[in-house]
């Protein structure tokens, strides 16, 4: 059977399967969630109201047996930032999907009723829309426990927990992964989206998928096999990521005056390694815990990882440096396993662990809690947040909300979403990525490098301008191109080494729908792609003025480096100059 | 002469197996001695030390130390984009 649009409209509960528009059939992921957000939703509606739609889109190469194609991407208007917003995960969702024939699900309107809330249940024929009171108030691992009660143990489920009922802008949407733990669709508040639609959880039926049909099977193995070498090849997907997951960034950012610390007032944290890739490995590996494990099926990077107490408890999994630099070097957490704590009740709370914990970091700010004090952030965020309490609300608002209500002036975000991890006026060139992306300051938005379009010009100096708006005009390219695939954005660190990388990812893709892509065709993707989502931010009512960073950071100086972020306007304007 | 030596993920342990310390730990060396010698005094391979900070930037191989210096070595696996958004890999 051939891919069909699922539509379902919640105003009045009804579904409808289409057939894919010619211009949407050779999109997917990212390319086809923004496509269809910038096609069919106003730019100017109101991201809870009823004319936004929330849509999901699994990847050209999800549910084949590619490595590192099981990302799903979700996109709507996000009502953190305004603006168009896409965030892909792993999980069981995207795969389960694709075999089912799903090329997106567009859901839109809003029921009448207020109190209710739905679980929508997607199988190959039909979308069934149950009313689930008994899910109301609770989080996301009660949900999961729930559908596995209910339906076979591989069901795909996509839910919200109490924070995204009450529609606050740090909910994330959770995603089921294969060992039953939480993945998220966690930037831009989509969980606050998916509560304004009543919808509690979305599963996927995984009884009667087939597998997806390859139209050049001989060629797409010879590719699979290929593509699938150069990441377990290449020392960061093959050895680095494995061994110390992202957080192997900590030190390394330290070590160059990039490491935000105490809100972006210095660039090295004195205590950098209670919390660094290292440490945690070590405590991995006491424990019983395990350094490597795949969010989605087919994965052969195994970024994530298992992390236990002392006691060889489970505490979290996928246990990502930006959320461990925000509780720890940001918010003064010394004690990685409070940090992991935290970390695992962020996933059944389904909030997006950027947000939330850059904005645990300003409420120091705000005079809400001391530096370090990992009692009062976890209270915070077990009880005052979860509860919906005044202060709950505000926090739960997100880190541009918490310093316009607190008269803040040092707020660390752009286009209203928490500036992650990486300090801008000592890496310049992912500052330069901040204040353009159309999604707000993402990390994400700029992670993969085409080499065929990168000029060569020798090594960029961090602290200094010359080349930076290049380079992130590269990544972000890229990162759109290869979000679009549906390929998890960590296959860019082979393409950036093994020039046998990304044609054999375009090869599965030509292999899997009989066309002849070329690199420039993806990579005009990426293009077109980016360009799409900056005109509906345009069309919602950004300006350049918005492709801007704090102002704080333009007179405050950063030690160790002693630096500015002292980019014009006109500077950071030549971004969009392609 | 004195330097500070920090090295990080997989060149941690191989320093450890050799007794050598390798955390904000002073290291006795005598002059001249560039990285490339540096990198041999550790009685590591060349091709394990991917990128060196020197005063926390990176810094060419050739670079001749300095009396306490602050150097940091780091093995291949720096996540991509940042290889050269931090000048480790040449655009």
């Amino acid at each position: 059977m051939a891919d069909k649009i699922y539509r379902v409209n919640m105003s009045n509960l009804s579904f409808k399967i289409e057939e894919v528009p010619a211009s949407w059939m050779g999109l997917g992921g990212r390319g086809l969630t923004s496509t269809i957000v910038a096609e069919e939703v106003d730019p100017e509606c109101h991201p809870l109201g009823p004319n936004n739609k929330l849509v999901f889109a699994p990847g050209l190469l999800s549910g084949t047996s590619a490595s590192n194609s099981g990302r799903n991407s979700c996109g709507a208007k996000s009502p953190l930032t305004g603006g168009i917003k896409e965030s892909n995960v792993g999980g069981t969702s995207a795969a389960i999907m694709a075999k089912l024939g799903v090329k997106a699900l567009i859901i839109e309107g809003l029921p009448k009723d207020a109190e209710t809330f739905y679980q929508l249940h997607v199988t190959k024929d039909r979308v069934e829309f149950i009313l689930v009171p008994e899910l109301i108030g609770l989080d996301n691992y009660a949900v999961l426990e729930a559908m596995a009660a209910k339906y076979d143990k591989k069901v795909a489920v996509m839910s919200i927990g109490r924070i995204g009922e009450m529609r606050m802008n740090i909910a994330n949407i959770s995603v089921k992964d294969p060992g039953g733990k939480l993945r998220s669709h966690g930037r831009g508040g989509l969980g606050a989206v998916m509560g304004s639609k009543k919808i509690k959880c979305i599963t996927v039926d995984a009884e009667s998928y087939k597998e997806v049909t390859i139209e050049n099977p001989d060629k797409f193995k010879e590719a699979s096999k290929i593509f699938t070498k150069t990441l377990q090849e290449n020392p960061i997907s093959g050895q680095g990521l494995p061994a110390f997951g992202t957080n192997v960034l900590v030190n390394i950012l330290n070590e160059a005056g990039g490491l935000p610390t105490h809100n972006f007032r210095e660039g090295n944290w004195e205590h950098a390694e209670k919390i660094c890739g290292e440490t945690m490995a070590e405590n991995i590996k006491a424990r019983g815990g395990k350094t490597t494990h795949g969010c989605h099926a087919g994965c052969v990077i195994q970024c994530s990882q298992v992390y236990n107490d002392k006691d060889g408890n489970y505490l979290t999994s996928g246990f990502e440096y930006e959320t461990i630099w925000a509780l720890g070097a940001h918010l003064g957490i010394q004690d990685l396993d409070l940090i992991a704590k935290m970390d695992g009740l962020m996933d059944d709370l389904g909030v997006d662990s950027i947000e939330t914990s850059v904005m645990l970091g300003l409420a120091v700010d705000a005079g809400i809690l001391a530096y370090g004090d990992g009692a009062r952030a976890y209270e915070l965020l077990s009880h005052e947040i979860p509860t919906g309490t005044p202060l709950g609300r505000i926090l739960g608002a997100g880190t541009h909300i918490l310093g316009k209500a607190y008269g803040l002036v040092r707020v660390p975000t752009v286009k209203g979403q928490g500036i992650p991890a990486y300090e801008p006026r000592a890496v310049k060139g992912q500052g330069i990525t901040y204040a353009t992306t159309p999604m707000g300051a993402d990390h994400t938005a700029g992670y993969a490098v085409a080499t065929n379009i990168l000029n060569s010009g020798g090594h960029i100096d961090p602290l200094k301008k010359e080349g930076q708006v290049e380079l992130a005009r590269n990544l972000q390219i890229a990162s759109a191109a290869v979000d679009s695939t549906g390929m998890c954005i960590f296959v860019a660190f082979a393409a950036l080494d093994d020039a046998k990388c990304l044609p054999s990812l375009i090869d599965m893709i030509n292999a899997r729908f009989g066309c002849a892509l070329t690199i420039d065709d993806v990579m005009n993707l990426g293009k077109n792609i980016l360009k799409k989502e900056h005109e509906f931010n345009i069309k919602a009512g950004f300006g350049k003025a918005d492709d801007r960073l704090p102002e704080f950071m333009k007179y405050e100086t950063l030690p160790p480096h002693n630096v500015t972020w002292d980019f014009t306007g006109e500077e950071i304007d030549a971004f969009w100059n392609f | 002469m004195r330097i500070i030596l920090n090295a990080f993920s997989f060149l941690r342990d191989k320093l450890r197996l050799q007794g050598i310390a390798h955390i904000e730990a002073p290291m006795e060396i005598t002059s001249p001695c560039d990285v490339h010698r540096l990198i041999s005094l550790l009685g590591l391979k060349p091709e394990d030390v991917e990128a060196v900070f020197i005063n926390r930037v990176i810094m060419p191989k050739e670079t001749l130390l300095n009396e306490n210096d602050r150097v940091a070595l780091l093995p291949p696996g720096t996540p991509g984009s940042y290889r050269l958004m931090l000048g480790i890999k040449k655009v």
